[in-house]
């Protein structure tokens, strides 16, 4: 058994114990059955549960002595509220996380990039150091973009086509479930769209637009619409790759599992490499997904889903 | 020196005389003015219609002979373009900074804010975060919305000041108060800025879980609120129901204006490092003596981002005739309500603040919601909507109500009172009539 293995087996078998992520990363890299078979899933209702039976916002997941800098209660339906902290280096990992998908859907330094989601998702509030405190580069920092963004309720969807407007951003990200009062506001106003952005991206947090939903939006609003998965209990990020298809993964900042435990079968266990300070490990989302090998000429190193 | 003790060895300016803080502006000014006129077309164009020349400004007499613009016409100039910029902001190469939005009736500005203008306003505003006890590892709760103005300004202060912060999930609607008072109970912020229309919802939402607002707002301190005026009964109303030490005031938007309350409470200083403001007549233009009540013009002194030089926010103000105990020579103002908000009654105009200061006279009402419901036809009388308060004789009540504002807005009423103000209204406080009625139908 070697030392990444041992050091695994050693950890307690509660799911939010502190673990070593170094030791894990090795152990996921080179034995996954072993690391499957030995590290416990982590579940929105194991969360929930500790933070009930502990009263700590984090459900027992904060591990540094000091309190932190920055926390964000998620967004979930959940009896109760359910927060993630970062530390400002993992903060900035997590950026950078957005900012690779923002590459993957072809922004470049100079474009601008519309957000129509609520300030407190990761898609807007890691898209610039201006939007929250102690990041030290967003997503459009890294690339030299100018973002906008305002908040994705149904009834402000209005705003969201006067930023397409009058912004003309090359890409509008949107909170899949304004794309419908969007659509009807586009229409109303006899916009076409085309001539304001290059591609919309629908948003949302552990679910997705269906292949269906998404051909007939695609097809009534003219422009191509890709979908970006977010699984924010883990911090994860993981957008539709306009030339493959499928939904690309960054070994270095998350390891991806298909879950085969009855009656979860199916759904996607996500493993957060940079969260150190709140670990999110196996994180049993709701996201139904195939892992497929990598292979795509835009990043032929990522694991790839299908969702 | 260390970055917080450099921002703040700027706080001296609070205290200068009155001629040296004149001063300081008139050059501020007069360099904004030159940079507008080589930079900014919309400006240059303002400048050559109306025959001004920034380099002959002298005096803040002269400033206020270049003439004041309002929001339509910052749009119209949007409009003219097609697309994002207007002329009124220059964008920077190296890239950094947002844009962000403000709506309202007329439609959306889009407002260009780089990373200076954020560590120049956001340093300057990190000053009344100190005022109201904000210190290094104390925990704030950040309402505001990642992409909205204060918000961008607030990442500087919490990172300036070395506090921690807690982000609430949604955003300052009140339908979203479930989420907040979560955040206050589960992370315990010592400190919380907020909308006030949303403090309100989280009262309410108090109502609802049957659980006391002081039992909710154990862990916090102070209270930093924006958005609406409140009243100084209603303020200690708020702090007697809260059980916290203290509750400061702000003013402000992102076109310019920075205003806030030290702990006196006796008005909001005009943060004279990063704005110029003049109260106007609203129907000849000229400057109003301090005390009355006029148009709140701005001039941001900030050449970063989008500029607004001699912008009417359409806001009902004055600057007050006093000086604050604080000892700090930055002159104190109020607003009122948005112009829009005027009412005319019987030959007479008031705001919604008027009537708020004569209900809080009534212990039953104070931080009780009320509207003003607006006739599109003149009107003889003032008709209010007032939530039902939880103890009294609503007709005795009503007596005094109409008594009070007979004596002092010299007005006539007529109440009606509602369960509860429909959610859409709450924070707002005039409804147009039909808009009301049409609901009842």
């Amino acid at each position: 058994m070697n030392q990444a293995r041992a050091k695994s087996d050693t950890v307690s078998e509660t799911p939010f114990s502190v673990r070593d992520l170094r030791a894990l990363r090795a152990a996921a890299r080179r034995r996954p059955a072993d690391f499957a078979a030995t590290v416990p899933m982590m579940t929105l209702e194991q969360l929930a549960a500790a933070k009930i039976a502990s009263g700590d916002p984090y459900s027992l997941r904060w591990r540094k002595k000091t309190p932190p800098r920055v926390t964000f209660q998620l967004e979930y339906d959940a009896e109760v509220s359910l927060y993630t902290a970062l530390e400002a280096k993992e903060l900035n990992i997590y950026a950078e996380a957005l900012r690779r998908c923002w590459s993957l859907f072809g922004i470049t330094k100079g474009d601008r990039v519309a957000i129509f989601d609520y300030g407190t998702s990761p898609v807007s509030y890691l898209a610039s150091r201006s939007f929250t405190p102690y990041l030290a580069k967003g997503a459009a920092d890294l690339l030299g973009c100018l973002p906008i963004c305002n908040d994705g309720a149904a009834n402000l969807s209005q705003r969201a086509v006067e930023i397409v407007r009058f912004v003309r951003p090359r890409l509008l990200f949107l909170r899949a479930d304004c794309l419908h009062p969007f659509a009807a506001e586009i229409h109303n106003g006899a916009l076409r769209l085309a001539s304001y952005v290059d591609a919309l991206v629908a948003v949302e947090n552990e679910g997705m637009l269906t292949a269906a939903e998404r051909d007939s939006y695609q097809k009534s609003l003219g422009v191509p619409i890709y979908r970006l998965l977010r699984a924010d209990a883990a911090m994860f990020l993981a957008p539709e790759c306009p030339s493959c298809g499928l939904f690309h993964i960054w070994p270095d900042l998350y390891h991806v599992e298909r879950s085969a435990q009855e009656g979860r079968a199916g759904r996607l266990l996500v493993t957060n490499w940079f969260a150190g300070s709140c670990q999110a490990i196996r994180y049993l989302s709701q996201i139904e997904a195939v892992l497929e090998r990598p292979g795509c000429p835009a990043g032929s190193q990522h694991p790839r889903i299908r969702a | 020196m260390n970055q917080p003790a450099r921002a703040f060895s700027r706080e001296r300016m609070d205290r200068w005389p009155t001629a040296k803080l004149e001063g300081y502006q008139l050059r501020r000014l007069k360099n904004i003015l030159r940079y507008a006129g080589r930079e900014l077309p919309f400006y240059r164009e303002r400048f050559q219609r109306a025959g001004f020349d920034p380099d002959k400004v002298k005096s803040l007499a002269d400033f206020a002979r270049l003439p004041s613009f309002t929001k339509k016409e910052s749009l119209d100039a949007l409009k003219q373009e097609k697309n994002f910029p207007a002329g009124l902001e220059k964008l920077t190469a190296s890239g950094g900074g947002v844009l962000c939005m403000t709506s309202g009736t007329l439609g959306t500005s889009f407002l260009y804010l780089p990373e200076r203008w954020a560590a120049l306003r956001g340093d300057s505003l990190a000053r009344a975060y100190r005022w109201a006890g904000l210190r290094r590892g104390m925990r704030m709760l950040m309402a505001a919305p990642a992409w909205h103005s204060l918000a961008v300004q607030e990442t500087r202060v919490i990172q300036r000041l070395g506090a921690a912060c807690v982000i609430p999930w949604g955003t300052f609607l009140p339908r979203y108060a479930r989420h907040f008072l979560d955040a206050i109970l589960d992370v315990k912020p010592a400190f919380i800025s907020i909308f006030l229309p949303m403090l309100y919802a989280l009262l309410a939402e108090c109502r609802r879980r049957e659980m006391g607002a002081a039992q909710a707002f154990q862990s916090v301190a102070s209270i930093l609120v924006v958005g609406a005026p409140m009243t100084p009964l209603a303020r200690l109303d708020l702090k007697r129901q809260l059980g916290v030490k203290d509750i400061f005031e702000g003013l402000g938007n992102p076109e310019g204006l920075t205003a806030m309350e030290c702990p006196h409470h006796v008005g909001h200083h005009i943060f004279l490092d990063c704005c110029y403001v003049e109260i106007v007549d609203p129907a000849t233009g000229q400057p109003l003596p301090t005390g009355e009540r006029g148009n709140v013009v701005l001039t941001s002194l900030i050449h970063h981002g989008s500029v607004y030089l001699r912008y009417d926010s359409e806001d009902l103000g004055a600057i007050l005739p006093r000086r604050c105990p604080c000892g700090r020579s930055w002159p104190l103002m109020e607003v009122y309500d948005r112009r829009a908000n005027i009412l005319r009654i019987a030959g007479r105009q008031i705001v919604p603040y008027d009537v708020r200061l004569c209900l809080d006279e009534l212990p039953a009402l104070v931080n009780i919601p009320f509207a003003v419901i607006r006739s599109a036809t003149p009107m003889e009388r003032l008709t209010l909507l007032i939530q039902k308060p939880a103890s009294g004789n609503l007709e005795e009540i009503g007596v005094r109500i109409a008594t009070l504002l007979r004596k002092k807005l010299a007005v006539e009423t007529t109440q009606e009172w509602a369960e509860e103000l429909p959610q859409r209204w709450k924070g707002v406080t005039v409804i147009e009539e039909q808009d009301w009625r049409g609901t009842r139908v």
